[in-house]
């Protein structure tokens, strides 16, 4: 049965797009595939590494997990819409600075689902930073250093230092 | 992934149109959260795939003390666990929420999703069979109301008729003197428990004997399994931590557990007596605290 | 090297010079390279563990609209490869055999990924199964049907290495224990599956964009494959997602169907794993049976060690011989062992190979004795941290070495002080002695020191040079066959050049691998980079400040030995007041007619030619070796058998001289989770005939955020004669130390011994119930 390519309208990184993509596309291969939005990743599709995480409406998903079809009509942010121009987002400076990055991979869905969590939450306990990133699995660096950075952003956005 | 024809219905009237034209060669997708894992590996294949998840009208939590919660089926699970409503009156169901998976599939998955792909290990069935919840099933025309006992089949299949959709879940007002939890063995929080149990105990206010009790099991049979032997050694008795044990005990001995790379059927037996015993602690404590 | 001796970059936290790219997904990996005309791979896998392959019928896969290239593995006209010479033994998609599950035999080249899959699917193929051997003892046994007909007893390979009289010893000692051990198969972890992207610019020319730590390795296998001149084969080093060793420093299937579907259509081809690919088919940690004995004196004084290994290395020999050795060589660190025995089997069978994992080799055996040390102070009656000081190697005074009795050369070892730090951290032993058991959790504490080695050194091409050109506005590039896996390594090369050359680390921009312009580099595995790229990278430093000191001595009348660069500005050593600033000296040696070209080139052969002898475990593995010392707290749920870290974890580091302090405490605390309590509490490959039952991350748990220890880390400094600025190999030893402190901490809590990784919830459990002495129901 072939499925017809549909048309699919939404929002990423605050441009409107307007594109058709076949039913049973991923939205993480329209992202990076028709798109050449590369920075979200794949690393497991079976829902489990949160590599391909982004975020719809503010909430943090993962794109492996959505067919393309169903962002229709959302707001959609990835990695490459966080920064403003060269300025960098405080989730980014703060992982630069404190050493939080390693081989890179997990790393733009760990900033998305950090994001959506700070801007849902902006003053999160560590239990809620850990809960946050339970879904973004790394191999390299323990998570030590990615709870404490994103602890370094709280602080400062609370006013302390 | 297989191809498939792909409809997005607006209302629920459209998507039981749909169904009631394609019937067996149709399947509804709501968040995806489960269905496409198994899509993806080719193991399911449907010729027509109806996305429901648009269909904001069923997207909301409504509570009275009279009719008690109305839930409806698109409601994502992220929904249920933050709401104050839910937070104050069913506090189990945000308990249960706050383990089920991690934040970005709640974020996108749906109760009704959840509940529908029929997976014994699944979190919410066996805590809404303890709290006696019921389904609202909709076809085109008709609704009938049915007890979640009754919706699991069998693994991965449930009660729904090729023409029908689950449009509501339905939470009674539990009895003054009740308390609910549900407790399940994870290695990493959000784990698919290994297995899991969900106590209800309702409480005389005159004796602080046990009236009714509902235990239901989740990852120890093909269906969340509600364990009535286990239940029976409660019913009627002033309840002490030795009951609550026999009650585990019976309740392993009800189950019809499985062996896979998680845990030998043995293991899971063992443990179904430590969660139910865990689970209706915490739930006699609730009850107690009225 | 003084410890008076002030850096000015090198010793400081710096920021990552690749950490921009990657927080803002501008960083390309493998599977984001994209080429005009790309056409998507897919390799055709066997469904036996082992199987002759009759016939292979491609016709209908050929016939699929959409499909542009089929191969199978007849188009290598019988190439072989293997990690060295003597064990050329795979083939780049099998011909006659197949020998594990999954094997790729055939692939084809479409559209897109999804017409690749389904003519994948159209490929027919006919096999005669044959049985299989998925069990290294039962491999060993005379009669067992042979994996390769030209290895008979389904030997990978063997050691036996007698150093000392451990029997003497045995006899002489208070106290002689033998254990049995067991290490589990476990995936890389790695969440980026292996990629490459591979396209003929013309017939002569091969380039390839491909995800492996080691580029230097297919770039020569490559060129043998396809008689190519090593010139014209072009390795392009994407950035990495992380490469653990094995298959990111190794072949696999589709690294060799991707050229070969590129030559036949002319397009570049991409082929991108799947996560399930994989975990069922890549390389895996060797699953390794240890039985170890180990004499002791009265006040628990190691007298001797004797081992008995068998390790299962799957289909093919790869890089097990290394890691049998790996196993063997170091048991002789961290503390002073006069006798030690070992005989040691790498066994072939019809699993997926076994290869190298972060904490190679040494890893399993340092597992076993360390619980064993445990088992042995509890004996005896001694405290277990102090059965360590007693036996710990003393860090030798500057200018002396200590000598293990495998000839190991050891400049520096703080292990010592890295257990004792440790002990302090942890308040030891308060908290060993503190109060175990509330309600249904225990609680517990456990310790133990290791080794790694630096800067492997083995046969073949072990040499790595860098090349540094200045250029004319002052800023400078660096080149080097060294390769960044998210280890941090750009990082300090860029550092280590800033710091000769007197700029900031801002001013050096270091090239990513590309073997056409950066010279060779065996590559980062063996804890290599920071000790022979780091000395290359200095070198080449060094030869570009002289050349351009030569100019600045001119303007002073005096020799360039005269003088130094330091904060950007050249000056004469005797009189600071005589200085150039660094962009005039630049300006002046680029400009002045005819102008020169400033190219700085250094090579790093410390210790090459002095390879280790495999046959008797003799000398230095490495240029170096540190020193780790890790102690975890665990709380144990009696009633389920679930394990938990506890933030109450640290680790003690020696390595030498961290040259990027933060880096070295993330590599730190990331090898003693991700690859050391990984393996104490949560990863094992279940396996039933050949197949991976589990691959899959839901069903293959890898250790996540929520139950990660806020391990901290403490840096050890010791100042290595041997490496560069001091520098010794950070982070593998914590891969060796967290498993045995986890056991340990758990015996510590419950009293019972893990002897078999991992501690999975249902293991403990039985365990606890059999020490209630109460039979499993």
């Amino acid at each position: 049965m072939n499925g017809e390519p549909k048309e699919l309208k939404l929002t990423i990184n605050g441009k409107p797009y307007e594109l058709k993509v076949k039913p049973q596309a991923l939205l993480v291969d329209v992202l990076r595939k028709n798109l050449k939005l590369t920075g979200t990743k794949q690393g497991c599709l079976t829902s489990s590494c949160g590599a391909c995480t982004i975020v719809i409406d503010g909430k943090a998903v993962k794109s492996c997990s959505i067919l393309a079809l169903q962002a229709n009509g959302h707001e959609v942010t990835t990695i490459e819409g966080l920064a403003d121009g060269d300025k960098l987002h405080p989730i980014q400076e703060a992982f630069i600075e404190h050493g939080a990055i390693e081989c890179g991979f997990c790393t733009p869905g760990r900033v998305m689902s950090t994001k959506a969590l700070l801007d849902e939450n902006p003053n999160p306990t560590r239990e809620e930073i850990r809960e946050a990133m339970q879904s973004n699995l790394c191999a390299d660096e323990g998570y030590v250093k990615y709870i404490e950075a994103v602890e370094i952003v709280v602080k400062k956005t609370q006013g302390g230092s | 992934m297989r191809e498939f024809e792909y409809f997005a219905p607006k209302t629920v009237k459209e998507a039981l149109s749909l169904l009631s034209q394609y019937k067996e060669e149709a399947k509804i997708i709501a968040g995806g959260q489960s269905l496409l894992v198994i899509m993806r590996q080719g193991l399911f294949t449907p010729e027509y795939l109806i996305d429901v998840k648009g269909i904001s009208a069923l997207d909301y939590i409504n509570h009275d003390e009279g009719k008690g919660l109305r839930i409806g089926a698109l409601t994502i699970h992220r929904a249920i666990e933050k709401s104050p409503i839910i937070q104050r009156h069913f506090k189990v169901l945000s308990e249960m929420e706050g383990n089920l998976a991690t934040i970005q599939t709640r974020n996108w998955g749906t109760i009704g999703g959840n509940l529908c792909h029929g997976d014994p290990a699944g979190d919410p069935a066996p805590v809404f069979i303890a709290l006696m919840a019921k389904l609202k099933l909709a076809s085109l025309g008709q609704e009938r109301i049915m007890e979640v006992e009754e919706f699991s089949k069998d693994y991965l299949e449930v009660a729904l008729e090729p023409n029908e959709m689950l449009v509501e879940i339905q939470v009674p007002t539990p009895p003054p003197n009740t308390g609910t939890a549900y407790e399940k063995l994870m290695v990493m929080k959000g784990d698919m428990g290994i297995v899991g149990a969900a106590v209800s105990i309702t409480l005389s206010s005159k004796d602080g004997v046990c009236k009714d009790a509902r235990i239901a099991l989740s990852n120890a049979s093909s269906i969340p399994l509600r364990v009535r032997e286990a239940e029976r050694r409660l019913i009627g008795k002033v309840l002490n931590d030795d009951l609550l044990a026999e009650a585990g005990q019976v309740a392993s001995e009800e189950a019809e557990t499985t062996s896979d790379v998680h845990g030998s059927a043995e293991y899971r037996r063992e443990m179904v007596k430590v969660f139910v015993r865990r689970a209706a602690r915490k739930a006699l404590e609730r009850a107690r605290a009225g | 090297m003084s410890k008076e001796e002030r850096h000015s970059v090198i010793g400081h936290p710096m920021p990552r010079v690749d950490a921009r790219a990657k927080v803002t997904g501008q960083a390309k990996y493998a599977a984001d390279i994209e080429l005009p005309g790309m056409l998507w791979g897919k390799v055709k896998r066997s469904p036996y563990a082992h199987a002759r392959i009759l016939n292979i019928d491609t016709s209908k896969a050929e016939r699929l609209p959409g499909v542009k290239a089929v191969t199978t593995g007849k188009d290598f006209g019988g190439f072989r490869w293997g990690w060295i010479g003597t064990t050329r033994d795979e083939e780049p998609l099998a011909v006659t055999k197949v020998r594990y599950m999954y094997e790729g035999v055939a692939a084809v080249a479409a559209i897109d990924e999804d017409t690749a899959e389904e003519a994948c699917e159209l490929i027919e193929v006919e096999y005669e199964p044959l049985p299989g051997l998925f069990d290294p003892f039962e491999a060993m046994k005379e009669g067992a049907p042979l994996v390769h007909e030209d290895r008979p007893g389904n030997i990978t390979t063997e050691y036996h290495w007698n150093f000392g009289d451990v029997e003497k010893a045995f006899a002489e000692s208070y106290l002689v224990r033998e254990d049995n051990f067991k290490t589990p198969r476990m995936a890389k972890g790695y969440i980026e599956p292996p990629a490459i992207v591979a396209y003929w610019p013309d017939s002569d020319h091969l380039t390839v964009w491909i995800a492996k730590g080691s580029p230097y390795f297919p770039y020569r296998i490559l060129a043998r494959c396809f008689n190519l001149p090593l010139n014209k084969v072009r390795v392009i080093q994407p950035f990495i997602g992380a490469d653990f060793g094995g298959t990111k420093n190794d072949m696999v299937n589709g690294d060799f169907a991707a050229p070969i579907l590129a030559k036949k259509t002319g397009k570049p081809v991409k082929i991108v794993y799947t996560q399930f690919e994989e975990l069922a088919t890549c390389l895996r940690r060797h699953p390794v049976w240890i039985t170890i004995k180990t004499g002791v004196t009265k006040d628990g004084i190691l007298n001797a060690i004797q081992t008995r290994l068998v390790a299962d290395g799957g289909a093919y020999t790869r890089m097990s011989p290394l890691s049998l050795y790996l196993m063997g060589c170091c048991m002789t660190l961290p503390y002073k062992l006069p006798n030690f025995k070992t005989d040691a089997y790498c066994v072939f069978t019809n699993n997926p190979s076994s290869a190298a994992m972060r904490g190679h080799g040494i890893y399993h055996t340092r597992f076993a004795a360390d619980v064993q040390m445990d088992m042995i102070a509890e004996e005896l009656g001694i405290d277990p941290v102090e059965i360590r000081l007693r036996n710990a190697i003393e860090n030798p005074e500057p200018g002396e070495i200590y000598h293990t009795v495998n000839k190991l050369t050891i400049g520096s070892c703080g292990v010592k002080e890295c257990i004792e730090k440790v002990a302090q951290a942890i308040n030891w032993p308060e908290t060993k002695k503190a109060k175990k058991v509330d309600g249904y959790l225990a609680h517990g504490v456990g310790v133990a020191a290791g080794t790694y080695l630096s800067g492997a050194r083995l046969t073949g091409h072990a040499a790595a040079a860098a090349v540094v050109r200045i250029c004319e506005d002052g800023t400078v590039n660096l080149l080097t066959g060294a390769s960044d896996v998210g280890q941090g390594s750009d990082t300090v090369m860029s550092a280590i050049a800033a710091e000769v050359l007197g700029l900031e680390l801002k001013d050096v921009d270091i090239k990513r691998v590309d073997t056409d312009y950066t010279p060779v580099d065996p590559g980062s595995f063996g804890s290599r980079v920071t000790v022979y790229a780091g000395e290359a990278t200095k070198r080449a430093a060094e030869d570009a400040k002289r050349q351009l000191l030569e100019f600045a001595a001119k303007e002073f009348g005096i020799k360039p030995e005269a003088m130094d660069i330091k904060d950007k500005k050249a000056f004469v050593k005797a009189d600071h007041s005589k200085s150039i600033p660094w962009l005039r000296l630049v300006r002046l040696a680029c400009y002045t007619t005819p102008g020169n070209v400033i190219i700085g080139r250094g090579v790093s052969t410390r210790g090459v030619g002095q390879v280790p002898n495999w046959e008797t475990g003799e000398e230095d593995v490495g240029a170096n070796y540190s020193f780790t010392a890790e102690a975890n707290e665990v709380e144990v749920d009696l009633e389920t058998g679930v394990v938990k870290c506890t933030d109450n974890s640290v680790i003690a580091h020696d390595c030498g001289f961290p040259l990027n302090p933060p880096a070295v405490e993330t590599q730190v605390q990331g090898g003693a989770y991700h690859q050391g309590v990984a393996a104490a509490l949560y990863e094992e490959f279940k396996m039933d005939n050949g197949l991976t039952t589990n691959p899959n991350l839901v069903d293959y748990k890898r250790p996540r955020a929520y139950e990660a220890p806020m391990t901290k880390v403490i840096h050890v400094i010791t100042n290595d004669p041997f490496g560069p600025f001091g520098a010794k190999e950070a982070s593998e030893g914590s891969c060796c130390t967290a498993p045995p402190a986890v056991i340990n901490a758990i015996h510590d809590a419950t009293g019972i011994w893990i002897k078999e990784l991992p501690a999975q919830p249902e293991k403990v459990f039985w365990a606890l119930k059999e020490k209630r002495g109460k039979p499993p129901s």
